[in-house]
């Protein structure tokens, strides 16, 4: 520090930088004692030591692959970090933050995923679009704007959720008053007479937690892979599957189906 | 004398001095202030011939008066750098302003500058004073020492000063061509005695995707 007086508000070195822990808002630390860690491709911005940067289809990760990984398809966005010394983690200057689970899982949008103890399992999540890690250990997620733990039961804005914990039970919630019958209909449809935008929830009840960001500006989503083309699993694109089945119905001519629905006729 | 007011804002105390600045960074001025734009960076007939031939434009401007003059450029994060006749390796995009007393030159980059996409060449500034450089969210500095080397990803690196040498470090194997690398094909190896500023946020770099 007596080198560069002046030279900025604080000047980190391997003894200086935080273990596991959060350099600032945007800036994770990890140590590394010859042990691993997940990340998604490209979030290491420097490291200390010698730390070696391996694709998941490496062959000599096969093993850890198999026990810690279960998404063959999404594979190829992580990367595993090894080796010991300490590195630095960030996306996009947006606010990172790291969580602790304890024999616990936590289900969170793919793209704010960052990094991962290999004593976590990740798993495609039954939900599209998001992953579950289940286990003992710490991840780094990333968030548009400070992370805001609540509890259930919630009702939140789709695009406020990061993530949530020990909740079994997501699912919509419309306010039918508001959106049924013709009126409700011509508003939800055109915005006109005041939509309010906040008509679709999600709907969180039982014990757990569930995260929220504080923007509603959603980060970009990460391929979390295909699933199966198996009837019933939803996302999956398969014929008679979640919610395209009422689409998929023939329909009279002269019928307005969904609209029609709508308008309550 | 610089100083911050937020983390976004540089504010500058002048009692008749000058300082240069990227053209059009002012925000706010108190007091007498002369704006002059410094075609070349001030560098004189040489140095806008070499910024030309390099790349590595930079308009800036000189203000000169009494009084107290904010500059800032697209809500980035400023951080201010004390030189005592140590070199500053900063590229030109991410210099906001330095003490008219400071001298700016550029310097080749190699292999850095290449991976980086920002060409090959980058500026340098020397002497005795304040610098202030922009990244995208707040920098962290990092100290290089002979027994603690750094390891930077190209697209995180923002500056670098002191007593530092540089070699480009390139990871690309037969893995990267079947699609499987390790995201972090390209980086930048410090060693020696010095500070390295970096930003939490990759720019878009033809590294970034292998």
């Amino acid at each position: 520090m007596s080198h560069y007086p002046g030279a900025g508000p604080a000047v980190h070195d391997p003894a200086t930088l935080p273990s596991d822990d959060n350099v600032n808002s945007y800036t994770f630390c990890v140590e590394l004692k010859g042990s691993q860690w997940f990340l998604q491709k490209g979030k290491m911005i420097a490291y200390y030591g010698s730390i070696d940067f391996n694709g998941i289809g490496h062959g000599r990760l096969d093993r850890l692959v198999r026990t810690s990984f279960h998404s063959p398809l999404h594979a190829s966005d992580w990367v595993v970090a090894a080796g010991s010394g300490k590195m630095l983690l960030a996306d996009r200057a947006f606010d990172v933050n790291s969580f602790d689970l304890e024999d616990g899982n936590l289900t969170i949008r793919s793209g704010n995923l960052l990094a991962f103890q290999p004593s976590l399992a990740l798993k495609q999540s039954i939900v599209p679009g998001f992953l579950t890690l289940i286990g003992t250990g710490k991840f780094v997620a990333a968030s548009n704007g400070p992370v805001v733990f609540m509890e259930p039961p919630i009702r939140v804005d789709p695009q406020a959720l990061v993530g949530w914990a020990d909740c079994p039970s997501p699912c919509h919630h419309y306010d039918h008053g508001y959106m049924t019958g013709v009126m409700g209909g011509l508003r939800a449809l055109t915005g006109l007479g005041g939509a309010s935008g906040e008509e679709h929830q999600f709907e969180f009840v039982g014990a757990g937690t569930v995260l929220l960001q504080s923007t509603e500006t959603l980060m970009a989503e990460q391929a979390t892979g295909a699933v199966p083309p198996d009837a019933g699993v939803p996302g999956s694109g398969g014929a008679h599957t979640g919610p395209s089945q009422t689409a998929g119905t023939p329909r009279l001519p002269g019928q307005l189906g969904d609209l029609q629905r709508r308008f309550g006729l | 004398m610089f100083r911050l007011q937020g983390s976004k804002v540089l504010a500058v105390d002048m009692t008749g001095d000058a300082v240069k600045a990227k053209n059009g960074s002012m925000v706010a001025y108190d007091g007498q202030m002369a704006f002059k734009k410094m075609s070349g960076g001030g560098e004189g007939i040489r140095g806008m011939v070499t910024r030309r031939l390099t790349g590595e434009q930079m308009t800036v401007m000189e203000v000169k008066g009494h009084g107290t003059c904010w500059f800032a450029d697209r809500a980035s994060e400023i951080n201010l750098v004390g030189l005592q006749g140590d070199k500053l390796y900063v590229e030109s995009s991410n210099l906001l302003a330095t003490d008219a007393g400071l001298r700016t030159g550029t310097s080749f980059t190699g292999m850095r500058g290449a991976s980086q996409g920002n060409g090959l060449f980058t500026t340098t500034v020397e002497g005795h004073g304040q610098a202030a450089i922009m990244s995208d969210g707040p920098a962290v500095v990092l100290r290089v020492s002979a027994q603690y080397p750094l390891t930077v990803d190209p697209g995180a690196y923002v500056a670098h000063q002191g007593n530092l040498r540089q070699s480009f470090q390139s990871g690309v194997t037969f893995r990267t061509l079947m699609g499987e690398g390790g995201g972090e094909a390209f980086q930048i190896r410090f060693e020696g005695d010095g500070l390295v500023y970096v930003q939490p946020s990759e720019r878009n770099t033809i590294a970034g995707d292998v």
